[in-house]
C-alpha cells in the first residue's frame, strides 16, 4: 500500500536595509523591518492565511486520513509572532489536529552545515527548542536548508539522533534507482527520504506554465499520475515551498482549487494513503544503501550548492561571515550572536547568484535587489561595519 | 549612407558605430555607399564604398568606377585613397560653435607650421604625403554650419543621380544633406539618432542645431534611435510619434584582449577610468567630485580622465583645489591602440553620463574585461545586465559602488566575466538585422505617406 508524503517549507528571510560603505550602525540594526513586514503581510494574505484555512478544512474533513508535514524556519516563526500572530495561530491549530508533523532544520535557514559544525549543531538545537515550545512536539525528522546534503552532513545529522532526513532525489545520485523508496546512509545508519522532484516541481514550478504539456493541471490528472505508480513505489514525496500556494502560483491560477481537490482525488484509489515523514519511516524499511558523494540540494537545475556558492562573490561573502565566528564567540554578547546568525541566512547568498536563463529568473524573482552585485555590496558593507564593531575592545564599547 | 566621420579618425562613438553597423549590414548583403565630408586616410572599409563628398563631387566625371555609387567594392586598389585627399577636414560635430572656432584657429596655426602632432593626434604629414597643403578654409567654411551646408551641397552633387534605394543619415550634421537628397530623389529617408542636441548640451541647446534635428526627423520616413532611452527623448523633446521611432541598440565586435597591459604596471594601483568628451553630457564633474569620498578608503586609487572638452580646464583646477592631483591623471585625447590599452589596464570603467543615448565605450571596456559602472540615464544600461548602475545624480550610491568595486576583486572579476559573456548577444550583426527590418518598413511605406519633391 503506497503512500504520499507532503512536506511544505515555510521561510522568510530578514532582508537587509539600505546600508552603504559610509554608514555605520551603533545598534547594528542592519535589517529593514518595514520592508520585511510589508513582504510578510503580503505573503501572509496571499498564501499563509488562505492555505492554512484550506488545510485545516481538509484535515477535519478527512478525519486523520489527510496528513502533512511542515518545516518552519526559526526566523519565519519570529516574523509570524512579530508581524502577524494570526498566521502562527493557524499553524498551532494545524498542530493540534494531530495530522501534522513539524520537521527540524537550522533556526536561521542557514548554510552553517557548510562552514561551522559547532554552529550548525547550535542552530539545530535552537530550532528544536523553539518548535517544542510552540507546538509541544519534539521534531524527529531532519531537513537541512534547501535540502543541502551529502554523506558528511548525513553523519552530522545522525549524530544528533534524528530518525531520518529528507534529501533531494537527484538523478545522478540515484542512477538507476527510484526516488520513491526509502534508502539509507550506510555509514551513519540514517534513513533517507527522497524528494520526487518531478512531481514536486509539476506543482511548484510548472502548474501555471501554459507551454507545459501537462497544463492545465487538475487535481484529478495529478492523482492519476500518482496512481500509475501503485505497484512501483513505497512512498512519493512531494516537497515544496509553502508559498507555492497563492504566492509563487497566484490564486488566479487555480492553485487553491487544486489543493482543495487533491486529497480526495488521491484517496479515490484505496491503495493510497497520506503519511507524515515519521510515519513513513515507521512503515517502510530502506531498500538499500545510497551514498551522496557530492553536495546536493533542491535548488536550480544542477541540484547542487551553486545557488549559494556558485560564484566568487558568494564564496567571499560566506567566508567573510564565517570568519566573524571567533570574534562573536569571544564577545560573549548575546546580541552579537543574533546579528551574526541573521547574517548567515542562506537567502543573502542566494541573491548574489549571477546565473543566467531559467535559474537566473528564479533568483531574480526572489531577490529584493536590482542585481547580484547590489546584493553583494550591501552585504559586505554590513559585514564590514559589524566586524569593526566586534573588533573594538570590550571595555571601550 | 551619410556619415560624418569614420575610424580611425573619430571624435566620439559615432564613427565607431558607423563602422560596426555598416560591416553588419554588408554581411547581410546591403550595398552601401558611405559619404563622409572628407577622407582622412587610413579608413579601412573594404565592405563598402566610402566616398569623400568633396572628392566625389570633383572626381565623378573622371572616375568611371564611382558612377554606380551603391556598389560594394574592395579598396585594395593600387591607387590609395590617402593620396587623393585634398583638404583635411577639421570637423568635430560635438563641439559647440565657440569650441569649433578655437579649434580652427589652432588648426590653422599648426597647419602653417606643419607640426606633426595635431590637436587630435592626426598625423597630418602622413595623410598628405608629399602633396602641398591647401589652407583649410579654402574649401570649407570656418563655421560648423557652413561645413554642414557645404557637405549637403557636395553630397547632393555627388550622388543625387546615383542608383540607390534608400537614404540613411547619421546625426544632425548629415540631416540637411539627407533632407535635400530625399527632396530631389524621393527615396525613403531613415535618420539615425546617435545623440541629440539635448544630450550634448542639456539646457544650453543650440537652437539652430535643434531646429535642424527637428526638421530632419520630421522629413524622415522612419527614425532609428540607439536606445529606448533615446526613443523616449525623441518623442518627448521633438514630438515625433512613437510609431515612427525604431530603437536599434548599438553592438560590438569583440576584439582580442591584450592582457599583458595589466602586468606592465610596476606599482599596484587601482585605476578608475573616465573616457569620453569632457563635456556636460558626459558628467565628468561627478567623476571628480566623487573622488574625495573614495580616496580615504582606497588609498592606492588613480583616477584617469581621458578626453578633452570645454569642461576640462575647470575640472583640472578643481582637482588641484581639492588637493587630489596625486590621485588624478589627465590623459588627453586617446585613440586607437591607446584607447585599447587604457581600457585594459583600468580596474573600473566609469560612465557618469547625465544623458547618454547609448554609450558604446562601456561595451568596449567590458570587451577588455574591465567592469563598468554606468549611469542609468544611458542606452547601454538597457542592454547590459552585468554592470553597476546608478542614477547620475546619486553621488552617495556612486561612491558606495566605486569603493566596493575597487575593494572587492571578486566583485570585479565576477562582473567582468559575466558582462563579457553578455557581449555575445550584442553583436553588430543583430543591430544590422534590426536595421534591415527598418529599411524594409521604410521601403514598404505607401508612397502617399512619403512627401515627394521631385523636380
Amino acid at each position: 500500500m503506497p503512500s504520499l508524503c507532503c512536506y511544505f517549507q515555510v521561510h522568510q528571510p530578514y532582508r537587509l536595509r539600505r546600508f552603504t560603505y559610509f554608514d555605520s550602525s551603533s545598534s547594528f540594526d542592519y535589517f529593514d523591518h518595514e520592508f520585511n513586514l510589508e513582504i510578510f503581510k503580503k505573503v501572509a494574505e496571499k498564501c499563509y492565511l488562505p492555505a492554512n484555512q484550506i488545510l485545516l478544512e481538509l484535515v477535519e474533513r478527512f478525519d486523520g486520513r489527510f496528513r502533512i508535514a511542515f518545516s518552519l524556519s526559526g526566523v519565519v516563526l519570529e516574523q509570524m509572532k512579530a508581524y502577524y500572530p494570526e498566521v502562527l495561530d493557524g499553524f498551532i491549530k494545524l498542530a493540534r489536529s494531530g495530522c501534522v508533523e513539524f520537521l527540524s532544520e537550522t533556526y536561521h535557514h542557514s548554510l552553517a552545515a557548510l562552514i561551522d559544525e559547532r554552529e550548525f549543531y547550535e542552530q539545530v538545537r535552537m530550532h528544536g527548542q523553539t518548535i517544542t515550545d510552540i507546538f509541544g512536539v519534539q521534531p524527529r525528522v531532519f531537513r537541512n536548508t534547501e535540502l543541502i546534503y551529502d554523506d558528511q552532513i548525513g553523519r552530522m545529522v545522525a549524530g544528533l539522533g534524528y530518525r531520518g532526513i529528507i534529501v533531494e532525489g537527484c538523478e545522478d545520485v540515484l542512477d538507476w534507482r527510484s526516488a520513491n523508496y526509502i534508502y539509507r546512509n550506510s555509514q551513519a545508519e540514517l534513513p533517507l527520504i527522497l524528494r520526487n522532484f518531478r512531481f514536486s516541481d509539476d506543482i511548484a514550478f510548472r502548474f501555471s506554465n501554459q507551454n507545459w504539456e501537462g497544463y492545465p493541471l487538475s487535481a484529478g490528472k495529478f492523482a492519476s499520475w500518482i496512481h500509475s505508480l501503485t505497484d512501483s513505489a513505497d512512498v512519493v514525496n512531494l516537497c515544496m515551498d509553502y508559498e507555492t500556494f497563492g504566492e509563487h502560483q497566484w490564486s488566479g491560477t487555480g492553485i487553491f482549487d487544486f489543493l482543495r481537490g487533491f486529497p480526495d482525488e488521491i484517496l479515490q484509489n484505496p491503495a493510497w494513503d497520506f503519511l507524515t515523514p515519521s510515519e513513513v519511516l515507521d512503515r517502510y524499511q530502506p531498500v538499500g544503501d545510497l551514498s551522496f558523494p557530492r553536495l546536493t540540494s533542491w535548488a536550480d537545475e544542477k541540484r547542487d550548492i551553486s545557488a549559494w556558492q556558485g560564484n566568487r562573490m558568494q564564496k567571499r561573502a560566506l567566508a567573510a561571515v564565517a570568519g566573524l565566528g571567533a570574534l562573536v564567540r569571544n564577545s560573549g554578547d548575546k546580541r552579537f550572536w543574533e546579528v551574526w546568525r541573521k547574517l548567515q541566512i542562506s537567502d543573502h547568498f542566494y541573491y548574489m547568484a549571477t546565473k543566467s536563463s531559467a535559474d537566473g529568473d528564479v533568483h531574480a524573482y526572489f531577490s529584493p535587489y536590482g542585481s547580484p552585485y547590489d546584493a553583494f555590496i550591501r552585504y559586505m558593507n554590513v559585514i564590514k561595519d559589524f566586524k569593526e564593531f566586534l573588533s573594538v575592545p570590550f571595555i571601550t564599547r | 549612407m551619410l556619415g560624418w566621420e569614420y575610424p580611425p579618425h573619430i571624435s566620439g562613438g559615432l564613427g565607431t558605430a558607423c563602422e560596426g553597423l555598416t560591416k553588419g549590414l554588408a554581411r547581410l548583403g546591403v550595398r552601401i555607399t558611405f559619404v563622409v565630408p572628407q577622407l582622412m586616410g587610413g579608413e579601412d572599409a573594404p565592405h563598402m564604398v566610402i566616398l569623400d563628398s568633396y572628392r566625389g563631387f570633383g572626381k565623378r566625371s573622371s572616375s568611371k568606377k564611382k558612377k554606380r555609387a551603391v556598389e560594394v567594392e574592395e579598396t585594395s586598389e593600387e591607387e590609395s585613397i590617402i593620396e587623393k585627399i585634398k583638404v583635411p577636414a577639421a570637423l568635430s560635430p560635438y563641439w559647440r560653435p565657440e569650441e569649433y572656432e578655437r579649434y580652427i584657429a589652432r588648426f590653422s596655426k599648426l597647419w602653417s607650421s606643419k607640426a606633426e602632432d595635431g590637436v587630435e593626434e592626426i598625423d597630418l604629414a602622413k595623410i598628405l604625403g608629399k602633396r602641398k597643403p591647401k589652407p583649410a578654409a579654402a574649401q570649407y567654411g570656418s563655421n560648423i554650419f557652413e561645413e554642414v551646408e557645404q557637405y549637403a551641397t557636395n553630397v547632393v552633387a555627388a550622388v543625387h543621380d546615383s542608383d540607390f534605394d534608400l537614404i540613411h543619415g547619421h546625426d544632425w550634421m548629415t540631416y540637411p544633406a539627407a533632407i535635400a537628397l530625399k527632396r530631389i530623389t524621393g527615396k525613403p529617408l531613415v535618420l539615425h539618432i546617435h545623440s541629440l542636441e539635448y544630450d550634448r548640451s542639456g539646457s544650453g541647446m543650440n537652437p539652430r542645431i535643434r531646429a535642424i534635428e527637428e526638421a530632419g526627423m520630421q522629413a524622415a520616413d522612419l527614425v532609428i534611435s540607439v536606445s529606448h532611452y533615446t526613443k523616449s527623448m525623441v518623442n518627448w523633446q521633438y514630438k515625433i510619434p512613437l510609431e515612427k521611432i525604431c530603437p536599434v541598440h548599438n553592438g560590438i565586435y569583440p576584439k582580442k584582449v591584450t592582457e599583458h597591459h595589466r602586468a606592465s604596471w610596476a606599482v599596484p594601483r587601482k585605476i578608475v577610468l573616465f573616457l569620453g568628451r569632457v563635456t556636460y553630457q558626459k558628467g565628468p564633474d561627478f567623476f571628480v567630485e566623487v573622488a574625495p569620498r573614495v580616496i580615504p578608503h582606497v588609498p592606492n586609487v588613480l583616477f584617469v580622465m581621458a578626453g578633452t572638452g570645454d569642461m576640462l580646464p575647470r575640472l583640472m583646477r578643481r582637482v588641484s583645489e581639492l588637493g587630489l592631483s596625486r590621485h588624478f591623471h589627465f590623459a588627453g585625447f586617446l585613440k586607437g591602440k591607446q584607447v585599447d590599452r587604457m581600457l585594459s589596464i583600468s580596474d573600473l570603467y566609469v560612465m557618469p553620463s547625465v544623458s547618454e543615448p547609448f554609450g558604446l565605450s562601456a561595451l568596449e571596456a567590458i570587451n577588455f574585461n574591465t567592469p563598468a559602472l554606468i549611469s542609468r540615464q544611458s542606452g547601454v544600461s538597457e542592454v547590459v545586465e552585468h554592470a553597476l548602475k546608478y542614477d547620475f545624480w546619486d553621488m552617495d550610491r556612486l561612491a558606495d559602488l566605486m569603493v566596493n568595486a575597487l575593494l572587492h576583486d571578486e566583485l570585479r572579476a565576477e562582473m567582468a566575466a559575466c558582462a563579457r559573456h553578455e557581449l555575445g548577444k550584442l553583436r553588430w550583426d543583430a543591430s544590422a538585422e534590426k536595421t534591415v527590418q527598418v529599411y524594409k518598413r521604410a521601403l514598404q511605406l505607401p508612397r502617399s505617406e512619403r512627401p515627394e519633391f521631385r523636380r
